[in-house]
Parts: structure tokens; C-alpha cells; sequence
């Protein structure tokens, strides 16, 4: 704004400065990205809606309007026992990873076990990885056929057949549990850590014991934490694809993520009765978040007081060594053991379960990663292209995006900020693959359909809030007069978002877009549903490998993917520290 | 064309010969009335407070002059400039104001220097590096930061952030400083040592200005005229020698200051603005000569002010009327005897002479000077 502008304004007839006062910056960003955010969260669900409601004929080309969808959901072969599956396998999960994120922060924030500040990273490795890479790691450790640690079962103690099989639904079970513990972890480990200790010390001096105060007053503190991150395991376990779909659908166990990926792709493809089961598999989740979001989570924020603690550390003795070999074989199951089974299988030209050091060869490498090389596989090199591409366009758009909706929602007041405030919660309970199947058939008769368009307009919508929350627990810790008196001193709201606003939220702005950049290189439910020949991702491309080629150049390019992830852990633990994980 | 010439030559004082034009102020929050048909003027180069408690609606008329907040109908007007009237669609952006603010917090923004912080407003209105520099040099020498020019934000003390903050309010030369409690967050011995910094500063720059406050010392020392606010509605306006001798109800008696209220009914008006008020207190029944306040005929009910340092205490009944009552609590504070004396039901807070030796227990004689007992609205 210059100072003629500022003298000209005032000048004005009073007819122009309405018409002025009207058009502002503000006015029009806000109008602009409600319009962007609205359209798409609300279209692609609006349009779920609408078409689970349309009925296939038999003929495969004209749709009726009726409820055989829902009808077939109960009377088809699979489904039913897919429904029975997801549960089984959502609740298995959850009792897992209950198990491990409970004991491992109580151990890491509570006791004097040794090396416990250094445990924590590696705790949090596996929340980074893919889980499905996982899975397909934990195949070659202990698969029912080509298992690593049976065929060691087998040389080391003489065991005859398998000792371990994860290729069913307790393996599924298993991997999925061991991966999604650090979100347990990281609900509890804040309250734990950050407990006023003059609560348990008052409880202490009424006389109650160590057990008793840890049941009276340590436990029901955390249990708003524990239950979120018990619901939120529940949620994300029963919209995961990638692990049910590499270990216990090739053997006969169905899920509702592989039965609606079949229904959205497959020889028998259904995108009508693909809606109607994601209706099912989203009206779950988005019930069990609401109750997350509405009822526990606000009382999770009234055990901790927001200061600084030094919480009681419990003395565990001679234990101290147990609860370190505890965090120890943790972080061998979900870490060690599948990197290095990763790169044991990737080395090898065919897998056999067996190390054999004559025959490592970095072939499996060569045909995944250099697409310039005559046979390279192109879903591989294609996958590790496009994922780049969408990680930093969409890390970038999305994060855009979430300044400005932050913006609205803690600088303006109104039925506009809350109306953004719920629609950034949304996305957030629907499953990725329930979204995908939203976004498909929201835009399959656009021109966006089959173009990388479509898988990044899906990853923003399912995953800015990610970015958004980062963005907005900087934004809470400013004050709004640093804004305002930027307006004061002459300056736009656009100059004050670019000088003030934005350098003040800078560490929150980039801790929140690498961690968008990290998910998107590792997304595979919205990526599967919505890729074609062409623009496969990265764990598309070890989909495709785990599908169509063998289990050493799947490796390859998952041992890629894992190290490019790690990398990226490593940086964004360097730029945000540990408080910006749990936001 | 210059901001200086083009805006002087606008810079007209309304008809009431005010600079600052405040009429008929509505804000409305949900269903509360936070500001509530408020109307003043502020002369050029005069210093005006609004003071009142929290939630008495101060902040928010500072904001709607301030352009932070759209107000739901009045006008304001600053030098001429119409810079919001609801009633004709007309909203002037806050960077259009022309307004230097200092705020609760300061706002001095982190990831700047002090002189980046102060240059900020300068640049923001395209003015030459030369200048600028020459500018920022200069109000920093004046608010008494001029070393601190190379320092961040964050290294300063809170008094110090304070004074960078009224420096990159004046430094544009605004037509109108706007003060959000700036001194509040400021321990008692620096708070007492600015308000004379920044009254100081103010008048060597002729700045108009509008300061809110709930603390009726700040602004009795600071301000030329005050505007005591309660529950969105201005209660009285006056200088400040003015409010604190003659306020118009119980309630600004109250808020400035400590006074003795005692509800009462004129029973005889006397002379012009004098009157006999007859107050009672649990059996006990006095006729005080007072001066009456506006609208105070006989008959009406009303409620007698009277500061502590105006009632006279002895030990002696010296004759005439006066009201005998009983020493609860003396404590001696060196200059003089905080005392409490029982009348009936009521306890008079009394400041006597130190010389006059209460104590408690004693039975005492009070004597009210009729020039400063005054009969104002319940």
C-alpha cells in the first residue's frame, strides 16, 4: 500500500468505499478456499452418497436407483465374513498396539529403565514406515512357506516345520498392531510426561501406595489418551489395505478394504456396491472419531497443566533391565527385523528363505530404480517419479491450504470458522480407501480421471488436516495482536500475512509439510483405487511388484521407499523435535 | 503529493471542534450490548482515557476506532475522515487509518530486529531507505531505545518492549495513537515511572490520543480528559481534577478513588446547587448540607459522596453538626490515621490528621465539609 493510495482512499465518495469495504483480501481468500475445501471434502462424499444408492444391472451399463447395494452387503458370499474379518482384525490390532504404546511410554516417561532417552526415535520408526511394507517384510520373516526366522527355527534349534506363520489374520493382527503402536504411544507419552507430580505426590501423602495412587490417580488421567489412541488404532486398522491385502487375502481372508478395492478395480468391478461398503466401513469410523474428537479428547487436555514438568520417575530395581529388553525386542520386531529382512530378500535374485552370500547381487536394484536402464520395470521406476511429484506439490498445496484455513478458523470468528473447523475434521474419519472411492467416482467422468490430478486432489483432501493442526497449534501460541498491529501500521492483509503471519509460523508451516511429504510417499489405500498404467506411486509400484513379479524385487523398491522414509524422519525430527508429532 | 499535504489539507475538525468524532457507537456481541450508544470528541493534541472495569466495553470502542472491529452502527470520524458508518455501508480497512496502536502484549514481532520492527510502518508506506533509517534513529533516541536499535525482539525486558512499541507507533506520524492498556503487564515500579515517559512523549509529539485503562491512577496522572465507562454506557466525562471532585454518580465516585456512599433523599434545597440531604444508617438519622448534583430536587432519593480525606475526625465536639460515631480500626500510616468509625450501620473510612491520635475503641466526632459532601444519582 502506498501513501498515495492510503490518501486517495480516504477521499473516496462514500458510494466506492462500500463497494471497497465489501471486496477485501480477507474477504476473497476466505470466500475462494471455504468454496475449495467445501467442494472437496463435501462433493466426493456427497457423491459416495448418492451412488450406493445406485443399483448395477445386470447387464453392467445402466444403473437403477434402489437399496439391493445395502441388501447385498448382507446376503453376499464375502462380504458378510469380510465385515467379521475387519473387526476381528481392528480389535486384535487395537489390543496390541494398546499393549506396546502403553507399557513402552509408561517405561520411556516413567521409570529410570536405561537408555530411555535414547529409545524413543526408534519407538517412533515404525509410525513413519508403511505398514504395508511391513507386512510384506514380516511374509519373508516368518511366511508360512518362506520364512526367515522359520528356516533359522529350523538350523539353529532343530525345529521340523513351521515354527511361525503370519500369512493369516493373527499375522495381520500382529504387523498391523506393531506398526500403529507409536500412535498409542505418542497419546499417552504427552499426559505422562507432562502430569503435574504434586498430583500423585498429594496422593502419596493421603497414604495410598504405589499401586494404588498408579490406579486411583495415574491411570484414570491418562485414560483420555489411552482411549483415543485406542480408537484411532481401531479406525485406521479397519481402513488399512496394504497388510490385510499381502497376507491373509491370498489365503482366504477377506476384509472390507480388499473386498471394496476388488469392487473398484477388479475383472468384476462394481463401483456401486464399492460405495454402499464404504458407507458401511465410513459410518464406523466417523462414529468412533466423532466420539474421539467430542468426548475424550477434550479430557485428555485437562490432565496436563501446559508446564513444564519434572515427572516422578519410578525406580523399577533390578526390572529396569526387563522393561529395557521389553523396549529392546520392540524395536527389533518393528524395526530391525524388517529392514533387514528387506535387504537380505532384495539382494538376493529368488528368495528361498535362506541367506546364501554367493549369490547378493544389487540386479533387484538396477530394474526398480533406473528407469533409464532397457529392463527396468516401469510401475517401479514410474512409481518412485510420480510419488516425488505428488509428495512436494501436494505437501506444498496442502500446506498453503492449511495456513489460510487455520487462518480463518483462529483469526475470524463466526458461523464461517466453525463450518471449516468441522470440515477439516472429516476427512479425517473416513478411511483412505472410503475417500478414494469418493473421489473416483466423483471425477470419473472428468478429464481428471487417469491423470495424477486425481491422486493429488485425493491425498489433499484426506490429509491436509494433518497439515492444518501443525499449522494450527503454532498459530494458537501467537498472539493476534502481532496481526493486528500489522493492519495498524498500514500494512494489507495480504503483506501482513507474507511479513508477519507467515514468518512466525514458519517452524510449524515446514514441521507440518514434511510430515505431509512422508505420508504421501508412503500412501498406498487412496493411491490404489485411484492410479492407472502410468501413474503408479511408490507403494503402488510394490503393489505391483508383490503382484505381478517375485518377493526380491519387491523388496528392492520397498527397501527404497523404507530409506527415503527414514531420511525424511530424520530431517523433520531435526526441524520440529517431538512436541509436533502429537498435535 | 505527499501524505502530509494531501491529508492536511482534509484535516478538518468537526463542527463541535473535535478531531476525534465518536457518535452513536453500537457493537454487538451475540446477544450482549458490549458498547452501547457511546458518543465523544477528542480535541487535536489532547490525550483522552477511557476507564472503566473489565468487560465495560473501553476495549472494544478502541477497537471499532481501530478498525479491528466492524461496529453494528454509529459513526466514527478522525480529522474529518469518515472511517465507519454502518448506516452507509461505509468501512475504511485499519491500514487505511493512518492509526499508530500500542498494544496489551507490545506485539513487537520476534523475527525482527527493533529497528525492523520500528522501520516496519515506514516501509509499509514506500518511504526511502535514507529516511527511514534517519527516522527509526530518531523516535528510538526519543522512547530512549537508541542502543538497542541491532537487538531481536525477544532479548528485550518487558519495559523495554513497551517503548519499542510506542516507537513503531509514532514513527509514521499517525493522525490518531490508540493505547490497549499498554502498561499493564508491567510491574508497579516501572508501570509508575512510564506513565510519565509516555505522557512525556506524547505531548513532545502532539499525537491525538486514546488510552484505555482500568487503572484510575494511569488515569488520573495521564490524561487531559476521562471518559469513565461502565457495562458498555459512558457514566461521566471530564478532566481529571474534575472527576475525582465532582463525579456524577455513585458509581464513578466509587471507581475513582475511595469515597464514603450513603443512599439518602434531599429533603430541602436550599440554594441554587445546594441543598440538606437526610441519610440514615440503622437508627441513626443525620441532616447533612451538601451540593447537589444535576437533577437533584427535593424529595429525590439520591446517594451522599464523600472522599476520606474530606471528613474531619476529632476527639472533641467542636459544636455545629456533626455525626458522633465509634473508632473500630486506626492504622497509623505515617502522613496520616486510616480510620474506620461506626456510625449506626455504616463505617466511614476517615484519613485523619496524624496529630489527632486515634485510636480504636474511641468514641469520635465527624465533621463533613458541605463544599465536598455531594448528593449525586444512585
Amino acid at each position: 500500500m502506498t501513501v498515495q493510495t492510503i490518501s486517495a482512499d480516504v477521499g473516496q465518495s462514500p458510494i466506492s468505499s462500500r463497494w471497497r469495504s465489501l471486496v477485501t483480501q480477507e474477504a476473497v481468500a476466505t470466500l475462494i478456499v471455504s468454496v475449495i475445501v467445501a467442494a472437496a471434502v463435501i462433493l466426493p462424499l456427497f457423491t459416495l452418497v448418492v451412488s450406493s444408492f445406485q443399483v448395477l444391472d445386470s447387464g453392467g451399463f445402466d444403473t437403477t436407483w434402489g437399496l439391493d447395494n445395502y441388501k447385498t452387503l448382507f446376503t453376499d458370499r464375502i462380504i458378510p465374513k469380510a465385515f467379521v474379518n475387519t473387526l476381528l482384525i481392528s480389535a486384535g490390532s487395537t489390543v496390541v498396539a494398546t499393549f506396546f504404546g502403553v507399557s513402552l511410554a509408561w517405561i520411556n516417561a516413567r521409570t529410570n529403565s536405561p537408555g530411555r532417552d535414547r529409545m524413543e526415535p526408534f519407538n517412533l520408526i515404525p509410525f513413519f514406515l508403511s505398514p504395508f511394507v511391513g507386512a510384506i517384510a514380516w511374509h519373508n520373516l516368518a511366511g508360512g512357506k518362506t520364512g526367515l526366522l522359520n528356516s533359522w527355527a529350523h538350523d539353529f534349534l532343530g525345529v521340523h516345520g513351521n515354527l511361525l506363520n503370519v500369512d493369516n489374520i493373527y499375522g495381520v493382527i500382529w504387523v498391523t498392531g506393531l506398526f500403529f503402536s507409536p500412535l498409542v504411544y505418542l497419546f499417552v507419552v504427552g499426559s505422562l510426561r507432562r502430569m503435574d507430580p504434586s498430583l500423585e505426590d498429594s496422593a502419596r501423602t493421603t497414604g495410598a501406595g504405589l499401586l494404588r495412587t498408579a490406579m486411583t490417580v495415574t491411570l484414570p488421567l491418562v485414560a483420555p489418551g489411552i482411549l483415543s489412541g485406542a480408537i484411532i488404532v481401531f479406525v485406521t486398522s479397519a481402513g488399512d489395505f496394504g497388510v490385510p491385502f499381502k497376507l491373509c487375502a491370498p489365503y482366504g481372508w477377506q476384509t472390507l478394504t480388499t473386498q471394496i478395492f476388488s469392487k473398484a478395480v477388479g475383472d468384476d468391478a462394481n463401483q456401486y456396491l464399492g460405495a454402499a461398503m464404504s458407507m458401511a466401513l465410513g459410518v464406523i469410523t466417523v462414529f468412533l472419531i466423532w466420539i474421539q474428537q467430542s468426548y475424550i479428547a477434550p479430557r485428555s487436555f485437562t490432565t496436563v497443566t501446559g508446564k513444564g514438568f519434572r515427572p516422578n520417575v519410578i525406580d523399577l530395581g533390578g526390572w529396569k533391565w526387563l522393561a529395557f529388553a521389553f523396549n529392546l525386542s520392540f524395536i527389533l520386531f518393528a524395526v530391525v527385523l524388517p529392514i533387514f529382512c528387506l535387504l537380505v530378500v532384495s539382494l538376493h535374485p529368488v528368495w528361498q528363505a535362506e541367506i546364501i552370500p554367493s549369490d547378493l547381487t544389487l540386479h533387484n536394484y538396477e530394474k526398480t530404480l533406473f528407469w533409464w536402464r532397457p529392463d527396468h520395470i516401469q510401475a517401479a521406476t514410474n512409481g518412485i517419479v510420480n510419488s516425488f511429484i505428488l509428495a512436494f506439490l501436494g505437501a506444498t498445496i496442502a500446506m498453503i491450504l492449511s495456513l489460510v484455513v487455520s487462518y480463518m478458523i483462529h483469526r475470524t470468528r463466526g458461523f464461517g470458522s466453525r463450518l471449516l473447523d468441522f470440515l477439516c475434521v472429516v476427512p479425517v474419519g473416513f478411511p483412505g480407501i472410503v475417500l478414494a472411492m469418493g473421489v473416483l467416482v466423483t471425477y470419473i467422468k472428468t478429464p481428471i480421471y487417469a491423470t495424477l490430478w486425481i491422486i493429488l486432489l485425493g491425498y489433499i483432501t484426506r490429509f491436509f488436516p494433518y497439515g492444518q493442526r501443525n499449522v494450527s497449534s503454532v498459530m494458537l501460541a501467537i498472539s493476534e495482536e502481532l496481526d493486528q498491529s500489522s493492519r495498524m501500521a498500514g500494512a494489507s492483509w495480504f503483506t501482513t500475512l507474507r511479513r508477519i503471519t507467515i514468518p512466525l509460523l514458519k517452524p510449524g508451516i515446514f514441521a507440518g509439510w514434511v510430515l505431509l511429504f512422508i505420508i504421501f510417499l508412503r500412501e498406498l489405500s487412496m493411491s490404489i483405487i485411484l492410479y492407472t498404467s502410468g501413474t503408479e506411486t511408490l507403494s503402488v509400484g510394490v503393489y505391483y511388484l508383490t503382484n505381478y513379479e517375485n518377493e526380491t524385487l519387491t523388496s528392492a523398491l520397498s527397501m527404497v521407499q523404507t530409506v527415503v522414509l527414514l531420511v525424511c524422519v530424520f530431517v523433520f525430527r531435526r526441524v520440529a523435535g517431538r512436541e509436533a508429532l502429537t498435535a | 503529493m505527499t501524505a502530509g499535504s494531501s491529508v492536511g489539507a482534509m484535516e478538518n475538525t468537526t463542527a463541535a471542534g473535535h478531531y476525534v468524532d465518536v457518535k452513536g457507537l453500537v457493537k454487538w456481541f451475540g446477544a450482549d450490548r458490549a458498547v452501547d450508544d457511546v458518543s465523544f470528541g477528542v480535541p487535536k493534541g489532547k490525550f483522552l482515557t477511557l476507564l472503566g472495569p473489565s468487560g465495560c466495553g473501553k476495549t472494544t470502542t478502541l477497537m471499532s476506532i481501530a478498525g479491528l472491529h466492524a461496529i453494528d452502527a454509529g459513526e466514527i470520524r478522525v480529522g474529518g475522515v469518515l472511517y465507519t458508518a454502518p448506516a452507509e455501508g461505509i468501512f475504511l480497512a485499519p491500514e487505511k487509518r493512518d492509526i499508530g496502536m500500542v498494544f496489551q502484549s507490545y506485539a513487537i514481532w520476534p523475527h525482527m530486529t527493533v529497528a525492523e520492527n520500528v522501520a516496519y510502518p515506514l516501509e509499509i508506506r514506500k518511504i526511502e531507505r535514507s529516511e527511514i533509517d534517519a527516522r527509526v534513529a530518531d523516535v528510538l533516541r526519543l522512547v530512549g531505545l537508541g542502543q538497542m536499535a541491532d537487538k531481536l525482539a525477544t532479548q528485550l525486558s518487558g519495559g523495554q518492549q513497551q517503548r519499542a512499541a510506542l516507537a513503531r507507533a509514532i514513527v509514521s506520524r499517525p493522525r490518531l495513537l490508540l493505547f490497549d492498556e499498554p502498561l499493564s503487564n508491567l510491574d508497579l515500579k516501572l508501570r509508575e515511572q512510564m506513565r510519565l515517559e509516555l505522557k512525556r512523549i506524547q505531548h513532545e509529539v502532539g499525537i491525538t490520543s486514546i488510552y484505555v485503562t482500568h487503572d484510575q491512577a494511569e488515569a488520573l496522572v495521564m490524561s487531559d480528559e476521562i471518559i469513565v465507562m461502565s457495562k458498555g454506557r459512558i457514566q461521566q466525562k471530564g478532566g481529571p481534577r474534575e472527576i475525582y471532585a465532582r463525579p456524577v454518580n455513585a458509581y464513578v465516585s466509587n471507581f475513582i478513588g475511595v469515597a464514603n456512599l450513603l443512599k439518602g433523599r434531599v429533603i430541602a434545597v436550599t440554594a441554587p446547587g445546594r441543598g440538606n440531604v437526610e441519610v440514615t444508617a440503622g437508627g441513626r438519622i443525620a441532616q447533612l448540607p451538601c451540593r447537589l448534583g444535576v437533577g437533584m430536587a427535593a424529595g429525590a432519593e439520591t446517594v451522599i459522596s464523600v472522599r476520606p480525606e474530606n471528613v474531619e475526625a476529632s476527639r472533641q465536639n467542636g459544636g455545629g453538626p456533626c455525626l458522633e460515631g465509634e473508632v473500630i480500626q486506626a492504622i497509623f500510616l505515617g502522613n496520616c490515621i486510616d480510620c474506620r468509625v461506626r456510625w449506626g450501620e455504616f463505617e466511614w473510612k476517615v484519613m485523619a490528621h496524624p496529630r489527632a491520635g486515634l485510636k480504636a475503641g474511641e468514641k469520635v466526632y465527624l465533621r463533613l465539609d458541605p463544599e465536598h459532601t455531594l448528593a449525586v444519582q444512585p
